[in-house]
C-alpha cells in the first residue's frame, strides 16, 4: 500500500516551528561597531566642491575650511571651469609620449603676450555678470541699501604636477576678470 | 515538622525576548545619513589675494621701507631676503632638484617672526617650473606655526592687548604674477 504509507512518512516527518527568530542580537553588534566608527571619522563639508577624474590633490596642514565659491580645476591635460572644460593642453611635438613631457597652452588659446587665457577670461566675465546680476535681484543690501559688492573669489583646485607656470597664467587671467583673491584648495592632512 | 513540599509542578519560565527590531530600523536610518552627508575628502584652502600696484602705495613703500619678506623659490636654491634690506639674506640648497627644504625654510622665518613679530604679509615669488605640491607645502610652511615654534604675542591694534598669534606669515603673495621668469 505506497499510498498510506507516504501519508504516514509525511505525518512523521518533523514539522519547522510555528515561530521563527532570527537572532539580531548579532547584526545589532555590528551595526553598533559600523555606527560608532562613522561618528569618529565623521567630517561634514558646507562646501559643494566638485572635482575631476584622475586629478591628485596635494596635501595641507591648513585648517581653513574654502566656503563655496567658483572653481577652476587644472588637470595636467587641461582645465576647467564650473564642471565646463574650456581648455585642452597640448603636448610640444618634442615632448610627445615622453613620461617628463610637459603639458601646455596653445598659442591660439593665449592673448597679452600669452599671459591672458582668452577662454577662461570669458567664462569669467559671464561668472561674473551672473553673480552681479543674481546680487541686484538679492534682497541683502549693505548698509547703504545698495546690493553687496563682487567679491571676486576664485577657488583653484589643481593637480600636485602642475606647474606654476600655468597656474600664474589663471592667476592672471582671473585677476584681469575682477577675480582679485585666490583660494588654493588641497586636501586636508591628517595629523 | 517542616511542611511537605507542594507536588504541584513548577510552570516553566517564559523567555523575554527583547524586541530588536525598531533598534535596528533606527541603526540603518543612522548609517545611512551619516554615509550620506559625510564629505570623504575633506579639503581646506588658503588664500592669496592679487597683488595690486598703486604709484601711492610705491612712494609710501619707499619711505617706511618695509620688511616685505620675499622667498624665491629657484631650481637649485631657495633665498629669504627682504628689498629694502631688513634682514641678511638666507639661502637654503634644496634638497632635489625643484625640491626645497620646507623646515628649513620654516626655521628661517621662524627666526625673522622672532625680530618681527607684528609682520604678517611674505611674498612669495616661485619659478615656473614650480608644481603645485611644492608651492602648497611652502605655503604650509610659511603659514602655520608648529607646536615645538616658540610662541609669539603681538598687540592688538582693536583693544592694545598683547595676544599670542597663531600664524608665522599667514598672508601669502605671489611676486611674480605678471613677469616671465
Amino acid at each position: 500500500m505506497p499510498f498510506y504509507r507516504s501519508i504516514r512518512q509525511r505525518r512523521s516527518q518533523k514539522k519547522l516551528s510555528y515561530f521563527f527568530d532570527l537572532q539580531l542580537t548579532s547584526m545589532l553588534d555590528i551595526f553598533i561597531v559600523v555606527l560608532i566608527f562613522l561618528l569618529k571619522i565623521y567630517a561634514v563639508s558646507t562646501n559643494s566642491f566638485s572635482t575631476v577624474n584622475g586629478i591628485k590633490l596635494p596635501y595641507s596642514f591648513s585648517l581653513d575650511t574654502p566656503p563655496d565659491t567658483l572653481q577652476v580645476i587644472i588637470t595636467p591635460e587641461g582645465l576647467t571651469f564650473e564642471n565646463n572644460r574650456i581648455i585642452d593642453f597640448i603636448q610640444t611635438a618634442s615632448e610627445a609620449g615622453s613620461s617628463n613631457s610637459v603639458y601646455t597652452f596653445k598659442t591660439s588659446d593665449l592673448d597679452e603676450g600669452g599671459r591672458r587665457i582668452v577662454a577662461l577670461y570669458d567664462a569669467l566675465l559671464k561668472a561674473k555678470e551672473k553673480s552681479e546680476l543674481l546680487r541686484l535681484k538679492s534682497k541683502a543690501r549693505d548698509e547703504k541699501g545698495k546690493p553687496l559688492p563682487f567679491e571676486g573669489f576664485l577657488a583653484i583646485q589643481a593637480d600636485k604636477s602642475v606647474r606654476y607656470d600655468i597656474i600664474r597664467k589663471i592667476m592672471y587671467t582671473a585677476a584681469t576678470a575682477d577675480f582679485k583673491t585666490f583660494r588654493f584648495l588641497a586636501l586636508k592632512h591628517e595629523e | 515538622m517542616f511542611k511537605r513540599p507542594s507536588s504541584r509542578k513548577r510552570k516553566p519560565r517564559h523567555q523575554i525576548f527583547l524586541n530588536l527590531v525598531p533598534i535596528i530600523d533606527t541603526m540603518v536610518v543612522l548609517i545611512g545619513f551619516l554615509l550620506f552627508t559625510m564629505a570623504f575628502l575633506v579639503l581646506v584652502s588658503m588664500d592669496s589675494p592679487f597683488p595690486t600696484i598703486n604709484p601711492q602705495d610705491i612712494a609710501k613703500k619707499l619711505l617706511e621701507k618695509p620688511l616685505q619678506l620675499t622667498v624665491t623659490l629657484r631650481e637649485s636654491e631657495v633665498e629669504i631676503w627682504s628689498p629694502f634690506q631688513k634682514i641678511t639674506p638666507k639661502k637654503i640648497p634644496n634638497i632635489m632638484p625643484g625640491q626645497p627644504d620646507i623646515k628649513s625654510i620654516h626655521n628661517t622665518l621662524v627666526e625673522v617672526k622672532q625680530k618681527f613679530p607684528a609682520e604678517n604679509k611674505i611674498v612669495l615669488v616661485p619659478f615656473a617650473g614650480t608644481n603645485y605640491e611644492t608651492i602648497i607645502a611652502v605655503m604650509d610652511g610659511m603659514r602655520l606655526l608648529e607646536k615645538i615654534d616658540p610662541v609669539f604675542f603681538a598687540k592688538n591694534p582693536r583693544n592694545g592687548i598683547d595676544e599670542q598669534i597663531r600664524f608665522l606669515f599667514p598672508e601669502v603673495i605671489f611676486g611674480n604674477l605678471l613677469g616671465d621668469s
